[in-house]
């Protein structure tokens, strides 16, 4: 038995790696990750972050915001009516996000190899 | 439905695209400089502020620069030209058809809602909403000009631009306001799109002083002086469209591959790595552009500056058969530089010029060259990997030996940035401590 020739199935491409984690390839960029505070949210020293510029960053999303002296990945949070930054780790502290701290994008992906 | 033109470009572009990705400048002066370090090219908003003149040599500006703290770049030319990329492609959603015009300036055609044989709705408002998108996504800070034409709309950008009532929201749609003429009252005939220097000068013997007056002159006069190029101009300028946007560039008829050197080069073994550096770069654009050279020009000449006599000269050697292979292309053009070079003449520059295009398509024989279609195709296999590494790992991580390894007339780019976008060991870091 052979299969249908014409089942779109078969006629599909291959699963495109670049298809599967940008959404957004003229906004999307990528950053290399250096420390360990996001370990608790699966992000490690070295992954390399893949983070898109176009989408909204809500409440719960891990974004990278843009400080005074560098990129910082963090994950988006609210304490009463005050937006903040807040590690994956305890031992880091919050960062409230004011006019030092700019949001700059939501990371999608985190690549790393093992 | 009304159809508007838009011109859109960026703001200070090279020096926005250095800080887009650099968060350590953010909010500080900075300036770019040209090729070989040379003169500031691009100034920030903040370098601007400060007074700091385009154009002015680095070696002058020094000083002042580093009292204020500025920073200086380099001209970073592949994180431009992918910025540039990623500017275009997001313009594209934007509007019904794309004139890349330049590396951050292109036009766009639109339909003006609610026209109804009039003037129509206004357009700010989505150029407003466009120029916030770009911001956010890109970092990149564009003006936005509307009007009918593309002549009106360069207008508009400008006034986008530089109109104090108009540089805050950065957009102007010159087709929504109810009385064109006093904005084409404020615009100088030598600021119009495409007059030309000679045109412009002529305009001004005659009195004609603004855009306004050019579109309200006799056109019989123009048409004598300038043909159908200045009765264009004029129809431009009424609001009627007479250039269409040209979405699909035009096959490039050449390609030219030309650089300062850092120091003179006073040597016939440097001049041929200077040269044979330019045309594996030529060569590659001519394979990325799907094209064969028939003929190559090798240029020279030598400091209009430095006192001793000013030396210029070219030669071109014509191939049997069209190539954009660079060994062909070296083997052909390197015995050119024997000719060029003069022993008593340092050189200040060299380019290479690859003539007569054609289509890579156009895989033709000749009977005095044989070439075997297999050996043609791996050829072409193995470039095609040459220029996959390169394009991958940076330019020059697989050369051919001609162009030398630490050679010393290579441009001078002591302040260049990392490349952030294009190269994986350069992308930027996110702090997780």
């Amino acid at each position: 038995m052979t299969a249908d020739p014409a089942d779109p199935a078969d006629l599909a491409a291959h699963v495109d790696l670049a298809d599967l984690l940008i959404r957004h390839p003229a906004s999307t960029l990528l950053l290399r990750v250096c420390g360990e505070s996001m370990a608790g949210a699966g992000i490690r020293h070295g992954d390399l972050l893949v983070v898109d510029r176009a989408i909204r960053p809500r409440r719960g999303h891990i974004v990278v915001a843009r400080l005074e002296d560098g990129f910082t990945v963090k994950r988006l949070e609210r304490r009463g009516d005050q937006w903040c930054l807040r590690a994956a780790h305890p031992a880091y502290p919050e960062l409230p996000l004011d006019g030092n701290a700019q949001l700059w994008g939501v990371v999608l992906h985190a690549i790393r190899q093992p | 439905m009304a159809h508007a033109t838009v011109l859109i470009d960026a703001n200070n572009f090279y020096a926005s695209c250095e800080a887009a990705l650099d968060a350590s400048v953010l909010g500080l002066p900075l300036v770019v400089l040209s090729n070989n370090d040379g003169c500031v090219v691009s100034r920030s908003a903040e370098a601007r502020a400060l007074g700091i003149p385009m154009g002015a040599p680095w070696f002058q500006l020094r000083q002042q620069l580093e009292r204020h703290g500025v920073i200086v770049r380099s001209s970073n030319y592949s994180l431009y030209a992918d910025m540039s990329q990623r500017l275009m492609a997001s313009l594209e959603e934007w509007v019904e058809e794309l004139e890349i015009y330049s590396v951050d300036e292109a036009f766009g055609r639109l339909s003006r809602p609610g026209a109804n044989g009039g003037a129509g709705g206004d357009l700010s408002v989505w150029g407003q909403a466009l120029r916030s998108r770009v911001r956010r996504h890109l970092g990149l800070s564009v003006a936005v000009g509307i009007a009918p034409t593309k002549v009106l709309a360069k207008v508009a950008n400008r006034i986008a631009k530089q109109h104090p009532g108009h540089r805050e929201s950065g957009v102007f749609d010159l087709g929504a306001v109810p009385d064109p003429d006093p904005w084409l009252e404020e615009i100088a005939v030598e600021e119009v799109w495409g007059i030309g220097r000679r045109l412009s000068r002529w305009c001004r013997l005659r009195g004609i002083a603004t855009a306004r007056a050019l579109r309200d002159m006799p056109p019989g006069e123009l048409r004598r002086r300038c043909g159908v190029v200045g009765l264009r101009l004029q129809h431009e300028l009424a609001g009627s469209s007479c250039l269409p946007l040209q979405s699909a560039p035009a096959p490039k008829r050449e390609t030219c591959v030309s650089r300062s050197f850092s120091t003179p080069v006073d040597s016939l073994p440097a001049l041929r790595e200077a040269v044979a550096t330019y045309l594996s770069r030529a060569a590659e654009k001519l394979r990325s552009q799907q094209q064969r050279a028939g003929a190559v020009t090798v240029f020279v000449r030598s400091s209009p500056f430095n006192g001793t006599s000013f030396y210029s000269n070219a030669a071109t050697v014509t191939l049997p058969l069209a190539s954009n292979d660079t060994a062909v292309l070296l083997a052909a053009a390197l015995p050119l530089t024997e000719r060029l070079f003069r022993p008593h003449k340092p050189l200040q520059k060299a380019g290479v010029l690859l003539q007569d295009l054609q289509p890579d398509t156009l895989l033709q024989q000749h009977l005095l060259v044989p070439s075997p279609v297999e050996q043609q195709q791996r050829r072409a296999a193995l470039l095609a990997t040459v220029d996959h590494l390169n394009r991958r790992y940076g330019s020059g991580t697989v050369q051919w030996a001609a162009c030398g390894l630490q050679p010393r007339w290579r441009m001078r780019r002591s302040r260049l940035s990392r490349a952030a976008t294009t190269r994986l060991a350069d992308v930027p870091l996110a702090r997780a401590y």
